[in-house]
């Protein structure tokens, strides 16, 4: 029945360390570093089986950010995916994502995402960043908000990618006529701050 | 029909609706029987997403037959059939009727209980009718079971009973359904 993928987000602060010598401290108050909440956050996908789109989530995910809006050379996010958390609503399909032709969670039982660069957008910000998974990794885009309400902060996002360049589907799980190719993602990080 | 009179043959709409439907029927059979002894797997999802695109194809064709229906009466059954077999010809009528709404739509609750939308053909999806459900797919599967053998058992008395108009009592029965047929010069 299906598959592919997900993740998301997180953002790492290189700031603090590459500006350590001439204000560590200013930057490590400026950039915000967070931690998603697993209870309030969300991580969807949809794909298309037999022309029909399906929504599947993943319950387990973890993700670290540091963000802030004025010190974007220094942002990053970083999430890690637990596959086998997959859910799309149908047992039958969910063993069949996580079986051998498809995510293969035995071999491959996570995810990882990590942004390389974030900018401004005209809705909100742009990041760079290479998924990892299935053991491949590529580069995939994201699109986000970042909405601060101090000391917390909400993260909310989209992606799109192509399962087949990951190897997501093998053997006849490599049909895109019943089983589409392009999966859109989705995410909703709620960001407390990192402990 | 002239005078409300029940006129000599079918309309030409009604006798392509029939052999339509009728073959998406047998289409139904061979796609939903031979997906159901499948395991999981692409092979099955391809039959079964074909049988849903025809099942709806059924429920929309059904609509448009008895709307066609209810403005066109069919021709009145022959003279000299005895009340029972009369009782039995409306009622074998009537079954089909429900069941080309019944299959498709008990089908697509099926489908919306697992969570999987129904497509058509990929052009178009149509809504879930229920939300995902355990009990209500395993009890949607066996009524949808059910009814196919139901529906096979009354399409084997339609045949036969047809056969039996044609060869048996030599009326017009079977002619005047068959298409490109002239069943007045029958008699």
């Amino acid at each position: 029945m299906i598959r592919h993928t997900a993740w998301s987000i997180v953002i790492l602060s290189a700031a603090a360390l590459a500006g350590a010598a001439l204000t560590p401290v200013a930057c490590a108050a400026d950039a915000g570093s967070y931690v998603s909440d697993p209870d309030s956050s969300h991580l969807d996908f949809v794909g298309v089986q037999a022309g029909a789109e399906f929504k599947g989530t993943f319950h387990k995910f973890s993700s670290t950010v540091e963000f802030a809006p004025d010190a974007l050379g220094t942002a990053h996010i970083d999430v890690q995916i637990d596959l086998g958390s997959l859910d799309t609503k149908d047992h039958d399909r969910d063993q069949t994502m996580r079986g051998p032709d498809i995510f293969d969670v035995v071999h491959f039982p996570t995810a990882h995402y990590v942004t390389h660069a974030i900018t401004k957008s005209a809705t909100g910000y742009t990041a760079t960043g290479a998924l990892t998974l299935h053991g491949v990794t590529k580069e995939v885009p994201i699109a986000f908000q970042f909405t601060p309400a101090a000391p917390s902060a909400k993260l909310e996002g989209t992606a799109s990618l192509k399962r087949l360049d990951f190897g997501v589907g093998q053997g006849d799980w490599k049909n895109t006529e019943w089983i589409g190719d392009a999966v859109k993602v989705s995410f909703s990080l709620a960001l407390k701050p990192k402990p | 029909m002239p005078n409300g009179s029940p006129p000599a043959q079918y309309t030409a709409v009604a006798k392509t609706l029939h052999w339509l439907i009728a073959a998406l029927i047998v289409t139904q059979f061979v796609l939903g029987w031979t997906a159901g002894d499948l395991p999981i797997g692409l092979h099955k999802l391809a039959l079964l997403a074909k049988h849903k695109s025809f099942g709806m194809t059924v429920l929309m064709l059904a609509v448009i037959r008895v709307l066609w229906r209810v403005r066109h009466p069919p021709p009145a059954l022959p003279d000299g059939m005895m009340p029972i077999e009369r009782l039995l010809a409306k009622a074998t009528h009537w079954a089909f009727y429900g069941l080309i709404f019944v299959m498709p739509v008990s089908g697509w609750m099926m489908s919306s209980a697992k969570n999987y939308s129904v497509s058509w053909f990929g052009l178009f999806t149509w809504p879930n009718l229920i939300s995902q459900s355990d009990d209500a797919f395993v009890f949607l599967q066996s009524t949808h079971e059910i009814l196919s053998w139901t529906l096979f058992g009354i399409a084997v008395l339609h045949i036969v009973a047809a056969l039996k108009h044609h060869f048996w009592n030599k009326d017009t029965v079977l002619l005047r359904m068959l298409p490109f047929t002239k069943p007045e010069n029958r008699t």
